[in-house]
This record gives structure tokens, sequence and C-alpha cells, in this order.
């Protein structure tokens, strides 16, 4: 299984980089892998989305529509994108610590 | 003329969300190996899928060696001999042999037969899967005329059949199974992004009466969008959107079947690729359009446009994609362009394997970029001899095979670096996130854009 080594820290990662084990998320590990979607300190907006989509998730068991982000954070769709440069599907989903997406992602 | 709806179907204000997709859910068993029962049963579908297209190209390989310069993958990684496309087809070749070349009978290794063991299998699905992206580009250069390709497909279907595939490949199967769409987007959070977006367009200068109409009863065009959109990147709904609107143009988007993807495709399932464009076909029909339009999607365009009567024996609409509707749009003189807003940039254009090579679409995609900006560069090799981004086959979703497919977008890298450009345009998804990530692997400054974000903000309203 591919590894990905943040400061010092190892985490077991598929491929693409999205964490393997979603139990071994914390925030802790949301602002390693932050980083590596070109984010260098996660602001408190940042942690908004990030938390709302961790919710989401553990509550649906997959990751909510961008229109849910936008309308339950209360963000503009432009301010997520500038939040995540990777974009929501990757960047945010990663840094909450949600698998990666089926489809064309 | 159009078929009238067999059934009246519920207006949607009324009733609660549909449940889309096949009536039970379906999860496909995938095994980590091959298994001798695995391979006995790949033994047994193996007539069954030579037809005449994989038979040719099973037989017609001379080794001349022309579709090593040819493949992104052997020419980006040239050290790696294994994934010469001659190579990585005689992996299925030498079953193939071994069970019908007359030869193979009396001496095998002369003709290079070989039974299908575990190792051979398990190198056909690292070498067919993680190694080809079925971008057809070795077809094009073949002088045997070796459809390397669809010669892929029938055997990743085999193997998928008896469960051998990547894991997310065949999840984003079985949600458009299970959901009507690749990515499980349910009805009323699709119906409700949809107008959330057309009050975003509504919000912006000039289009305050531009509509995005769902299931509108008779017109033109039936608009079919790709799940990552409504999911994740609705801008691009927004910007195609405010195209057809500026021009005019008599749309729709159905809240039932409007995803354009047929992940099938890359898997091999006939009986789902066939399924999928059943119900696209049928919702078609329901609305009474004249056309099914394709958004911009480089396999789901092929998909509809050129499978999609095959698995299905023909239709009695016709099939265009929004590329092909801009340029003609632009031809006519029915949307204004201001090139003045792109003016600080510099443009080429990645030419995605299934709308070029294999789809035909060659020249429109210029027409429309030489409407809205003047510096615009071609790539080395463009239109049909375009390489492939590496993302195309179903490579995004095979998470197994990732670090080659960074790999092998290495040569398109090389030649989007070389035009110079800061913006690299381009009609598909799967090339979207793949072209994103190679420019950023390669350090190549330049934004990723599709044509309506392009034609969007330069349209006079």
């Amino acid at each position: 299984m591919p590894t990905l080594e943040i400061e010092g820290r190892t985490f077991d990662v598929d491929e693409d980089g999205f964490l393997q084990d979603p139990d071994l998320w914390n925030e802790e590990v949301a602002a390693l892998f932050a980083k590596t979607e070109g984010i260098q300190e996660m602001t408190d907006e940042h942690w908004k989305v990030v938390h709302y989509l961790r919710n989401y998730y553990l509550e649906f068991n997959i990751a909510p529509m961008i229109r849910k982000v936008c309308k339950d954070t209360g963000f503009k769709l432009k301010k997520i994108y500038e939040l995540f440069p990777s974009g929501p599907a990757k960047g945010a989903c990663k840094v909450a610590g949600l698998p990666k997406p089926t489809g064309c992602v | 003329m159009t078929d009238t709806p067999e059934k009246v179907w519920p207006a949607q204000e009324s009733e609660g969300p549909e449940k889309l997709g096949a009536a039970e859910e379906r999860q496909w068993p995938l095994k980590p190996e091959f298994t001798s029962e695995m391979l006995a049963e790949m033994e047994e579908l193996l007539p069954g899928k030579i037809n005449r297209v994989v038979a040719t190209s099973l037989a017609g390989c001379i080794h001349c060696g022309m579709c090593s310069d040819s493949c992104h993958y052997s020419v980006s990684i040239p050290e790696d001999k294994t994934l010469v496309p001659a190579y990585k087809a005689d992996r299925f070749r030498k079953w193939y042999k071994y069970r019908y070349d007359w030869m193979a009978k009396i001496f095998p290794s002369f003709v290079g037969a070989r039974p299908l063991t575990k190792d051979l299998a398990e190198d056909m699905f690292d070498k067919l899967f993680g190694g080809c992206t079925m971008c057809r580009r070795c077809t094009y250069n073949c002088p045997m005329g070796v459809d390397y390709g669809m010669m892929v497909r029938a055997a990743r279907s085999m193997m998928q059949q008896v469960g051998r595939c990547p894991q997310n490949l065949q999840d984003t199967v079985d949600t458009h199974y299970n959901h009507g769409n690749n990515m499980a987007v349910p009805q009323d959070e699709f119906i409700e992004t949809i107008q959330w977006i057309e009050e975003e367009l509504q919000d912006e200068e000039g289009c305050e009466n531009f509509t995005i109409p769902l299931d509108k009863h008779g017109a033109k065009f039936f608009l079919t969008l790709n799940p990552r959109e409504p999911k994740y990147y609705p801008l691009t709904i927004q910007a195609t959107a405010k195209v057809l609107n500026a021009a005019g143009v008599d749309f729709t988007i159905s809240s039932r079947y409007w995803d354009l993807t047929n992940y099938a495709l890359f898997n091999g399932n006939d009986a789902d690729a066939r399924l999928f464009s059943k119900w696209q076909a049928e919702d078609v029909k329901r609305l009474g359009c004249e056309y099914l339009l394709s958004g911009e999607c480089g396999h789901g365009y092929r998909a509809l446009r050129w499978e999609l009567p095959n698995w299905l024996g023909g239709v009695t609409f016709k099939i265009t994609s929004v590329m092909e509707l801009m340029a003609k749009l632009i031809q006519d003189g029915v949307l204004k362009l201001d090139k003045s807003v792109h003016a600080d940039k510099c443009f080429t254009y990645h030419d995605s394997c299934n709308i070029a090579r294999s789809g035909g679409i060659l020249e429109e995609p210029r027409t429309v970029i030489r409407a809205c900006a003047d510096n615009f560069v071609e790539m080395e090799h463009n239109r049909e001899r375009s390489y492939c981004c590496g993302g195309g086959g179903g490579a995004l979703a095979m998470s197994e095979f990732s670090k080659r497919r960074i790999a092998a977008g290495k040569i398109k890298a090389d030649e989007i670096r070389a035009t110079g450009a800061n913006v690299v345009l381009q009609s598909c998804h799967n090339c979207t996130d793949q072209l994103i990530e190679i420019c950023g692997h390669y350090k190549i400054d330049a934004k990723v854009m599709n044509l309506a974000e392009l034609v969007a903000p330069a349209l006079v309203l």
C-alpha cells in the first residue's frame, strides 16, 4: 500500500493520496493533508468547510453536493474554490479524510 | 419525427424524488487476483468476444514496431519496453493464438502462443487496464489497421466479467447502475442544483432572463451533463447554459437521465453499457427532443454519438455535442463575441482522443477558439494526431495505476510547455483533471478550461 509522508508522519493512502483509514483522521492530520493541497494555513473558513464535509460523510457515507456545501456553510461557490485551489472533490474532500469519489475525478 | 411518450410522467413539483437506476442495488464482486476457476471462465467467454474487429486485430499484427512511437506510455516511459502497444496487446494475443492459431497446435512458441495462466492473466490486467487508455493513437499509425482500443476493451470485458477490474472503475459503473448516474446524485438535489445555477446565471450582467429549463417537453436539444458538474463543478453548467441562452437555443435538462457518461465503455461490460444507453434514449424520447446533446465530455460524447446507436440497434433522434453546436452558432453568426476579454492569455487546445481521433470533431474547436481569442498556438501533435493526455480509458478511476498515469503524461506536458500557452483548452472532464495534474507535476504554469468557459465570458449580450 502506498504511503504519504508529511513532516515526518507516515499515512497509508491510495495512489491518489486519499487517506485509507477514515478513523485515523483528526484536525492535525487534516492540517498536514492541507499542505499537500496547496493550503499553507488552515483558517476558520477552511475548518468550517472541512468539518461540514466530514460530518456529512459520517452521517450519509457519501460526499455532499456542492450545492449543500454552499447552502449550509453560507459560502459562495467562488469562495470554496478560493479556499481549496484543487477543487472541492480532490482538495476539500481529501483534507476532510473522505475516500476518492466515484466518477470522472 | 419523434416518438410520443408511452407513459405520462408525473410533474416533479408534486412528487418526491424518483428512484432512478436499476430496481435492485448491486455491487459487482471483485477478486484480488486470478484463480484457476476465473481463468476457466475466461476460456469459456473468449469465443463470444471474437467479432470481426477483434479477430482481425488479434491476427493482423506483424510486429513492425510502428506503434512504439505512437503510444504516450512508450514515448513518455521509453525505458520500459513492456509498454509498447504490440507487447501489451500480445498479453491477449498469445492466449488467442494458443486457442485459435493452427500453427500453435504444432509449434506454439513459433507463433508466440501461450496458454492462459495466472501470470499471463495478471500481466494482461496490468497492461490492458493499467497501461492503455484505449486512445487508439497506435491504431491510427498501424499499417495493418489493428484496432487496439476495441481489442483492449474485449480483453477488459472478460477480466471484468470474472471479477477482475480496478475497484474505483467498477464502483463508478456500479454507482451508475444503482443510481442512474455515476456519482449517486439524488434527483431532488439535482433539481435544486440546477435551479440554484439558474439563479446564479441570472445574477450575471445581461442574463436576467436566462433560464435552464428542466424536463421541458418538445425542446429541440436534450442537454446532458457529466455528474461531476452538478456534484462539484457547476460553473461549467452555468457557462454552457449562458452560451445556449445567448444564442436562443431551445434546450432542456432532464431531471432523470441527464448523465452522459458511460463507464461501461471502459470496463467492457456490454450489458451495462446497453442498459445505461437505454435509459438515456428512453428519456430523450420521453421529452420528445429532436437532438440528444452531449455536453463537453470525451468518452461520454463517443459513448453517446458513436456507440449508443450500436448498443441499441439504432435510435430515432439525432445526436450531437455542445462542441459542434457552439461552432455552428458561431459560423451562423448567432453568437456575438468580444475577443478582448481574453487578450491577456495565450491558449492551446488539447484534442481529447474520444472527441478527435475516435469522434471526428477536429475543426469545430478551432472555429470556437479563433472566434474568442487571437493568441492561439497548436501543439506539435494536434487533431487526430494528438497524444492522449494519459487520463483516458478510465485511467483516472484506477488509483492502482496513478503513478504510471502521471509518468505517461510527460509527452503531453512537454508539448504544452513548448507552446508557451498559459491556458490549456479541452472538452473533457477526465482530460481536465489529468491536465491539471500533469501541469502541476511537470511544473507548467497553465490553467485548464473547457470551451464553454472560454466562450461564456466573451459573449456580447
